[in-house]
C-alpha cells in the first residue's frame, strides 16, 4: 500500500478511498495498527508489570514505567500514536487531507511499534526463563 | 469547567507551542456542564493559516494536554481554512467556550 517513502497527498488518499480494494487495505492497516497497539499497551504491558510486582494504574502511568524499563522508546510518543489511532478509526476523519497525514504518521511509527513488541517478547522470555 | 487556572494556562501554552500564538482554543462538548462527572475534554482549535501535519499536530496536542491532566482523555478537533468544514466543526464552534 505504501509504495514510496514520499508523504501521502490528499489526491492519493481520495483515489484510494474510491478504490475499494485499496480502501480495504487502508482499513486493514488501521485495524492491525490498533490491535497491536492495544494488545501491547492495554494488555501486555500491564500484565508484565503485575508479574514483576509493579503497581498498575492509568495507561499513562503504565506507559511511563514501560519507558523507564526500556520496553518502549517513549511514553509520550506512544500516547501521540494512541491519539492518532483514535483519529484514524473515528468515522469523522472525512477529510482526505487529514487522513493522509494520519496514515503517513502511522506508517512512520510501525517500526517503533514492532520493536516494542520484540522487546517485550524478549523480556517475557527472559523472565520466564529465570 | 473543571479546569484549574494553572491547567488552563498550561493548555493555552501547549496550544501556542503546537499551533502558534494566533490559534484559538475552545472547550466544547457535554463535559462543559459542571454537574457531569469529570473525565474527557474536547478542544476545538481554530487557526487562520493552513498547517502541515494537521493530524499529527492534533494528536500531539491531545497527548500533551492529556499528560498535563494526569491522563484524562482529550480529543482535539482542528479547524483550518484548508480543511473541510464538517457539522462537528459548526457544533463545536457554536457550543464552544473560549479558554
Amino acid at each position: 500500500m505504501f509504495e514510496t517513502k514520499e508523504p501521502l497527498t490528499e489526491k492519493e488518499v481520495q483515489r484510494w478511498m474510491a478504490d475499494s480494494l485499496i480502501a480495504e487495505r487502508m482499513d486493514a492497516f488501521v485495524a492491525r495498527f490498533s490491535r497491536l497497539q492495544d494488545m501491547l499497551g492495554d494488555k501486555l504491558i500491564p500484565t508484565l508489570l503485575l508479574y514483576l510486582g509493579e503497581s498498575v494504574g492509568p495507561a499513562i502511568d503504565n506507559l511511563d514505567k514501560a519507558e523507564r524499563f526500556g520496553w518502549i522508546e517513549s511514553s509520550h510518543e506512544w500516547m501521540i500514536y494512541r491519539q492518532l489511532r483514535n483519529q484514524m478509526i473515528h468515522e469523522y476523519i472525512e477529510d482526505p487531507a487529514v487522513l493522509a497525514d494520519a496514515l503517513d504518521a502511522g506508517r512512520s511509527y510501525v517500526e517503533s511499534l514492532t520493536m516494542s513488541a520484540e522487546t517485550l517478547a524478549s523480556e517475557i522470555e527472559r523472565r520466564l526463563g529465570e | 469547567m473543571r479546569l484549574t487556572q494553572a491547567q488552563q494556562h498550561g493548555i493555552k501554552r501547549l496550544v501556542e507551542e503546537t499551533f502558534g500564538p494566533e490559534a484559538q482554543v475552545l472547550v466544547f462538548g457535554s463535559r462543559l456542564q459542571e454537574y457531569r462527572r469529570g473525565g474527557d475534554l474536547d478542544l476545538l482549535i481554530q487557526i487562520a493559516v493552513p498547517t502541515k501535519r494537521p493530524a499529527l499536530k492534533s494528536a500531539t496536542l491531545a497527548a500533551s494536554v492529556s499528560r498535563l491532566l494526569d491522563g484524562r482523555h482529550v480529543d482535539v478537533l482542528l479547524q483550518a481554512p484548508d480543511l473541510r468544514s464538517l457539522p462537528i466543526h459548526r457544533i463545536a464552534a457554536s457550543q464552544g467556550v473560549p479558554l
